[in-house]
């Protein structure tokens, strides 16, 4: 016989904030990640070792709205509720059609993918070059943290422990005259694990570059962007020289330093990002 | 206690809120036509629809699922839905061992039933999260094809 555990599902956003004030627990959303991470043997269930809080069925965390030009996503929207929502930009779709396969996109939350913090998380790459924020809410009010400085390394995240994750916000991302892409780099099937991602975002004015910036995924701890590099190829015009193009690819070249590990090793990964970005760089807008 | 929808009929457990949704149907429900492979989503062989989607029951605390509807592939056996799969299955030679078959007919109806007629990446990808060892897929991407033709209109209603 399974062992008594205590588990919280409430009906309202305000009773899950004010147990998670008064004790620690392990918030549950879709449980993709969750449930793998403490399986247990066959037949047994799951093992934690705090109380659980259930969230996935709370209508505030799944909705999705426009203030402005800015898109908010609840955290707890699955992917094939994304997928289905015309308010979703093209690329955040085409990320998630490389993710796992139907079973799991329709249980697995985008607000899972930021806390999991995986170095591979397929949704955080687009998000980085987004500059989306992510809105944490607790009995104290809400606040907002970039996701660069949310996702501090892998698994490791700025929360506390009596808040939840209640939307990541895009913002400007209804602008017009952006060009954005995403790329990965892996098997496919429920395997679909990236051993290498990219994404890239360019806002052009005639030829000029306004704003650049790009995020690799899974050659790092966290995603890798560099704001130094981005600033040097704005202001310049498209198509750029090749001399420029091989500089800025030199100097990613070092700070990029993938690992080894049973999906791909280091050499294949710098050699494949390095591309990606050669690829982004020389298309003709 | 936590209540839901099992095949129709309204159920209560008070087994824990961890526990599987698949170790529910199968131990304490004795729906054992939904099976484990690999116990972490990778297989698909314990797929179910909670409220019409398909989903791995193997990740499913069944915390989570009170007041949904759950469909497993017993109770879809009765489906005109489930007799063109079946048929089709047979004819297409989709099924050897059969371990993985419960599976991929839930995934198969899940695909049908949002797009009745697929392309063949479109199969591919439907059924992408269930692994077959035995057959290479390809008599089971034939046997999808074959549904959708002859379960023409079929596939829409609920
Ligand atoms: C077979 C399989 C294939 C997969 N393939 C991919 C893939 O291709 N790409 C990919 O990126 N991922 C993949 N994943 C991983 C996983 O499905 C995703 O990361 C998913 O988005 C996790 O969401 P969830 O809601 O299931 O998370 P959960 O498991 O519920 O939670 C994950 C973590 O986040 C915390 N959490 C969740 N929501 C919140 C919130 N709102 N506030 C605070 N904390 C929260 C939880 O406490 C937990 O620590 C795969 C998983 C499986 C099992
Ligand atoms: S047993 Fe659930 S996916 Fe393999
Ligand atoms: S028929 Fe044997 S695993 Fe598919």
């Amino acid at each position: 016989m399974a062992e008594k555990v205590t588990a919280y599902r409430f009906d309202r956003i305000d009773e899950t904030l004010s147990q998670l004030n008064r004790e620690d627990c392990a918030i549950i959303a879709g449980g993709t990640d969750v449930m793998v991470l403490h399986k247990s043997r066959r037949g047994v269930p799951p093992k934690f070792s705090k109380p659980i809080v259930f969230i996935d069925h709370l209508s505030e965390l799944k909705q999705v709205y426009q203030t402005d030009k800015d898109l908010h996503i609840g955290a707890c929207c699955t992917y094939t509720e994304l997928l289905e929502h015309p308010l979703i930009p093209t690329p955040i779709k085409s990320a998630i059609k490389t993710i796992a396969a139907p079973a799991i996109r329709n249980r697995g939350t985008v607000g899972g993918n930021i806390c999991n913090a995986s170095p591979a998380g397929d949704m955080l790459p687009l998000l980085y070059v987004y500059n989306a924020k992510v809105l944490l809410r607790s009995v104290n009010g809400d606040r907002f943290v970039a996701i660069s400085d949310f996702i501090q390394g892998p698994r490791r995240i700025q929360r506390l422990h009596n808040e939840i994750v209640t939307e990541i916000i895009l913002p400007s991302v209804l602008e017009e005259g952006t060009h954005v892409i995403f790329e990965k780099v892996g098997n496919r099937n429920a395997d679909a694990i990236a051993k290498v991602s990219f994404a890239g975002f360019m806002r052009i004015n005639k030829e000029r570059i306004e704003d650049i910036r790009f995020a690799f995924g899974a050659v790092g701890p966290t995603m890798i962007r560099s704001r130094e590099i981005e600033k040097k190829l704005v202001g310049k015009t498209l198509p750029l020289a090749d001399a420029e193009i091989d500089t800025i690819v030199a100097e990613f070249d070092k700070i990029i330093r993938p690992i080894d590990d049973q999906r791909s090793t280091a050499v294949y990964r710098k050699t494949v990002a390095l591309n990606l970005l050669r690829y982004f760089l020389s298309l003709k807008q | 206690m936590i209540t839901f929808t099992l095949n129709g009929r309204v159920v209560e457990t008070d087994a824990p809120a961890t526990v599987r949704l698949l170790d529910l149907i199968r131990d304490d429900f004795e729906l054992i036509g939904t099976k484990e492979g690999c116990g972490e989503g990778e297989c698909g062989a314990c797929s179910v629809f909670v409220n019409n989607l398909v989903q791995n029951s193997c990740l499913i605390p069944i915390g989570s699922i009170a007041g949904a509807n759950i469909q497993t592939i017993e109770g879809i056996i009765e489906t005109e839905q489930f007799k063109i799969l079946d048929e089709s299955y047979s004819v297409a030679g989709g099924v050897q061992c059969g371990y993985c078959i419960p599976g991929m007919i839930m995934a198969s109806a899940a695909l049908l039933s949002k797009n009745p007629h697929p392309s063949e990446t479109e199969i591919r990808e439907g059924i992408s999260g269930n692994l077959c060892r035995c057959t290479g897929y390809n008599m089971i991407v034939d046997a999808i094809n074959l549904a959708a033709q002859k379960g023409d209109g079929i596939w829409q209603k609920k």
